[in-house]
């Protein structure tokens, strides 16, 4: 017969694993994740305040991160439309091929960004075929900012559609059938039962699209004119000044940069937790 | 299931272990950082034939590890840790912020070449049949014209080719009145920075955008067209009236062959740069020889541009960064401008 | 005979679903298929046996078999400790549990050359820790350790984020009863809670694979490119590109990417299938 379990012996051993535990957390987080920061912020402040401000407002930085601000923003916006038509269709639809496809929405992270700016210039540059076709009605993609944004959709495309569909597989479709019974149209029921569900995982998503177009580099400086104040986005301004050796420069707007994504992502995270909150309601 | 993971993990093993050879005696080893352009001479021709040359003179193999990055890209490498040997890049000003930062301790210029190996000027590459009948520097100033040339920020043969523009607008002020007038530089910079619509990360880059059919002309190194040629590609190009004569600097690292206890190998590297079998390699491949009378000889391949100016004539180096790049350069300028202008 | 409508014939026949689904299909085939396909068929139009031997060449070797160690030190270390803060984030409470979650998403909203960059900063031979390391003789930057820290950095977060998910669903009662009945920490964890957190942690690492083989800006920044020695596949593929050499460029590109696609077709029908959805 087993002995009973000696519940002081085994709350100490627990308590040891929780702070051994904590400890190898905070380790492994502090050097990977904090220091690193830290070392950033540290080379900031040694060059002064005044000069990161100097470096942060000349104008073409600042024109720098406007554009690249503006561009990663009509990508978010594309891809909150496309990528829950494209969870919802994975989830609720069949037909053929869907594991494929389904698998194929993971692919831009496999696909090395530099790879991605020439496969883009290769097929839809001037040269190709339809680049020719749409530079006889004007419309020029690649090496413009259309050319950018397209690059940005394709890095940025699996984030909505991961988001949201974990969401719908677990959505009960109880609600919606009751929405239907009563007499809702199919846009009423989306709009009034699905989509306030998916609201925070398709937000998630968005902000997740918004902190990667902002840094997006590999594709972008292969796509794009990088025209400072037409087609230079900040992660390439940053590499520029990097690579002439202006490293305050690239520090501030490095740091801006960060904290712009990063202040997206906690508020996302702040606005998933208030929409908990009143999910139990 | 299970099966075929553990398969797949077998055959990852598999492949990432691989068999390393081991030496039977410890060659010397030399690291070079070079920039990106002459990367096909060194790896094909003058590298092994060191080597040769080397096993000859002391019966010892040397083994080579090789870097190549833009030229800028390559000296804060080195300042910044990187262990070459021997540093091969682009701009003089390049090796002198290696100096700067304490990693040559030796006077670097006292040489046969004045510490440069390599010499060449900046062409521009036009279309085939010349449809846009572009003559010359003046003519990329045209409003039909799309110019392309790489950033300044991030390429060192894009300096040389802004460099060859202000420095043409000098010219041209100065046969003319007789003075430099850096105002009218600037407007003729101006002029053509206006009609660049793609500034890409490096020459390489700005040589496949402008195979890939933007822009109707691309003003790039000499050796890069010629190369391209070499590799059997329609690459028509001319020599303008005017260049700046780009000079590549060669320097041993004493920090690093310090350590490593590869000084002779690498100073012996640093000769056979100078020998006239490396030269010859050198224009093979589309640079001009540091060699007079190789020059000389070679006068046919690489024609003299009717003005040809060095860096000396613009100031120096450290002259120029601050009058065009510097964040109240006229580059910069140039760039507020343009910006404002549409 | 009545004449139908086109128009209304074919509205008749197509509901919303079809157009959807649809539409759906024209976007992913437009923006992944279509670039992905002239990639695959720039590969195949060239020859197969310069292909081949562009991959065989000793340094297009040698830079997989540096992705390979890289993508196995990330996935290892990744996981361990993914699995390590995941329990704690959920299972424990404890003051800056918010700065912690935030924390973790960081690595997204770092740009790859600012990643780079900052390494280069903490560990360069201008800094506190970089002459600290000289000092012992060990190369962090523009060495492998360097490089490893990078890619330790950009899939830092995949493990956890697929994890917790699972980890909140699936509630405390089981791993509890288990204590109850006697069993040890270890015990319970690899009995309980990994079974049950298999499928996300499958995925996350899949993600780490994934992200580790296609990582380029960073990399770029940090390894010096030396050939042979510190350039991984991204990096052997942008060399590649540069030198004309766009057969050897796309060759390369095409295998990493079929390599990640593998490991993601291996998850995506190897789970349990659930009505409609993609995994549990």
């Amino acid at each position: 017969m087993k002995s009973s379990t000696n519940w002081p012996m085994k709350t100490e051993c627990l308590r040891k694993n929780v702070f051994c535990l904590r400890g190898l957390a905070v380790g492994y987080i502090g050097f990977l994740i904090l220091l690193p920061i830290a070392a950033l912020g540290a080379s900031a402040f040694h060059s002064g305040p005044g000069a990161i401000w100097r470096e942060t407002t000349l104008l073409r930085s600042m024109a720098s991160l406007k554009l690249t601000f503006i561009l990663a923003l009509m990508t978010v916006i594309l891809n909150i439309f496309t990528g829950t038509a494209t969870a919802w269709v994975l989830v609720r639809y069949e037909f053929p091929c869907k594991k494929f496809i389904n698998g194929l929405i993971d692919l831009p992270f496999a696909i090395p960004t530099v790879v991605t700016g020439i496969m883009l210039v290769v097929l839809y540059g001037p040269n190709s075929m339809i680049g020719a076709v749409l530079g006889r009605f004007g419309l020029e993609i690649i090496f413009n900012q259309p050319g950018i944004v397209l690059a940005l959709l394709f890095v940025t495309f699996p984030f909505v559609i991961r988001a949201v569909q974990p969401v719908l597989i677990e959505m009960e479709k109880d609600l919606e059938e009751a929405a239907m019974t009563l007499g809702a149209s199919p846009f009423q029921i989306f709009f009034k039962v699905v989509l306030p569900t998916l609201l925070p995982a398709i937000l998630t998503g968005a902000a997740l699209s918004f902190s990667r177009a902002l840094g997006e580099f590999g594709s972008v400086v292969i796509v794009a004119g990088n025209i400072p104040f037409k087609t230079l986005t900040a992660p390439v301004y940053i590499y520029g000044e990097i690579e002439s050796g202006n490293l305050t420069g690239a520090t501030s707007v490095s740091l801006v940069l960060l904290t712009l994504s990063f202040s997206i992502l906690v508020l996302i995270h702040f606005i998933q937790r208030w929409s908990r909150c009143h999910e139990t309601d | 299931m299970k099966q075929i993971w553990m398969i797949l993990l077998c055959l990852c093993l598999l492949f990432g272990c691989g068999r390393t050879k081991q030496p039977s005696e410890q060659p010397v080893t030399l690291t070079l950082g070079a920039f990106t352009v002459p990367k096909e001479v060194y790896q094909k021709q003058i590298i092994p034939a060191f080597c040769a040359h080397w096993k000859q003179k002391t019966g010892r193999d040397v083994r080579f590890e090789q870097s190549y990055e833009a030229s800028g890209t390559q000296s804060r490498a080195i300042q910044s840790g990187f262990e070459a040997d021997i540093a091969a890049l682009s701009l003089e000003k390049d090796i002198d912020a290696i100096e700067k930062a304490g990693l040559i301790t030796h006077d670097w210029k006292n040489n046969p070449g004045e510490g440069f190996v390599t010499r060449s000027i900046v062409v521009i590459a036009y279309r085939p049949g010349n449809p846009k009948n572009i003559k010359g520097l003046e003519d990329l100033a045209r409003e039909d014209i799309d110019v392309i040339y790489p950033s300044p920020k991030t390429s060192g043969g894009a300096m040389w080719v802004v460099n060859t523009l202000y420095g043409a607008g000098l010219k041209i002020a100065e046969l003319k009145t007789g003075h430099k007038n850096s105002a009218l530089a600037k407007k003729f910079l101006k002029s053509v920075q206006k009609r660049v619509k793609v500034m890409d990360k490096s020459g390489r880059m700005s040589v496949t955008t402008f195979e890939n059919g933007i822009g109707d002309a691309l003003l790039t190194y000499e050796n890069e067209a010629l190369l391209r040629q070499k590799q059997g590609y329609l690459f028509p190009f001319m020599v303008p009236e005017a260049s700046i004569l780009i000079e590549n600097p060669v320097a041993v690292i004493d920090k690093n062959v310090e350590k490593h206890g590869n000084r002779k190998a690498a100073e012996a590297f640093v000769d056979f740069l100078y020998t006239k079998e490396s030269q010859m390699a050198f224009a093979e491949y589309g640079f001009r020889p540091i060699d007079d009378t190789l020059a000389l000889k070679l006068k046919e391949t690489f024609p003299r541009p009717e003005i040809l100016f060095d860096i000396h004539y613009l100031g120096g180096w450290d002259n120029i960064q601050k009058i065009l790049y510097s964040n109240e350069g006229i580059w910069n300028e140039i760039i507020n401008e343009l910006a404002n202008e549409n | 005979m009545k004449r139908t409508n086109p128009v209304k014939f074919w509205a008749q026949r197509l509901s919303l679903r079809h157009v959807l689904t649809g539409m759906v299909l024209l976007w992913v085939l437009l923006l992944i298929l279509f670039p992905l396909g002239g990639m695959f068929q720039k590969v195949l139009a060239a020859e197969p046996v310069s292909c081949l031997k562009s991959l065989l060449a000793p340094s297009a070797r040698l830079s997989f078999k540096l992705t390979f160690w890289l993508t196995l030190g990330a996935v290892i270390l990744n996981t361990f400790f993914g699995l390590v803060i995941a329990l704690i984030l959920v299972r424990q409470n404890f003051r800056g549990k918010l700065l912690l979650e935030g924390l973790i998403d960081l690595p997204f909203a770092v740009s790859p050359v600012v990643t780079g960059f900052m390494f280069i900063t903490l560990f360069g031979n201008n800094s506190i820790m970089g002459h600290f390391f000289d000092e012992k003789g060990i190369r962090i930057i523009y060495a492998f350790p360097g490089m490893m820290l990078v890619t330790l950095f950009v899939t830092f977060p995949f493990v956890i984020r697929e994890i917790v998910p699972v980890l909140k669903e699936y509630g405390v009662e089981q791993e509890e009863s288990a204590y109850v009945l006697g069993a040890s920490s270890w015990q319970t964890f690899r009995k309980v809670t990994l079974p049950s957190i298999k499928w996300g942690l499958l995925y996350g690492i899949t993600l780490t694979i994934a992200r580790s083989i296609g990582e380029f800006g960073a990399v770029l920044v940090v390894s010096g490119a030396i050939i042979n020695k510190t350039q991984t596949a991204t990096l052997y593929v942008h060399q590649q590109f540069t030198d004309f050499n766009y057969t050897g460029a796309f060759a390369a590109a095409s295998v990493l990417a079929l390599i990640s696609f593998v490991f993601i077709m291996m998850i995506q029908f190897s789970q349990k299938k659930v009505k409609g959805g993609t995994w549990e």
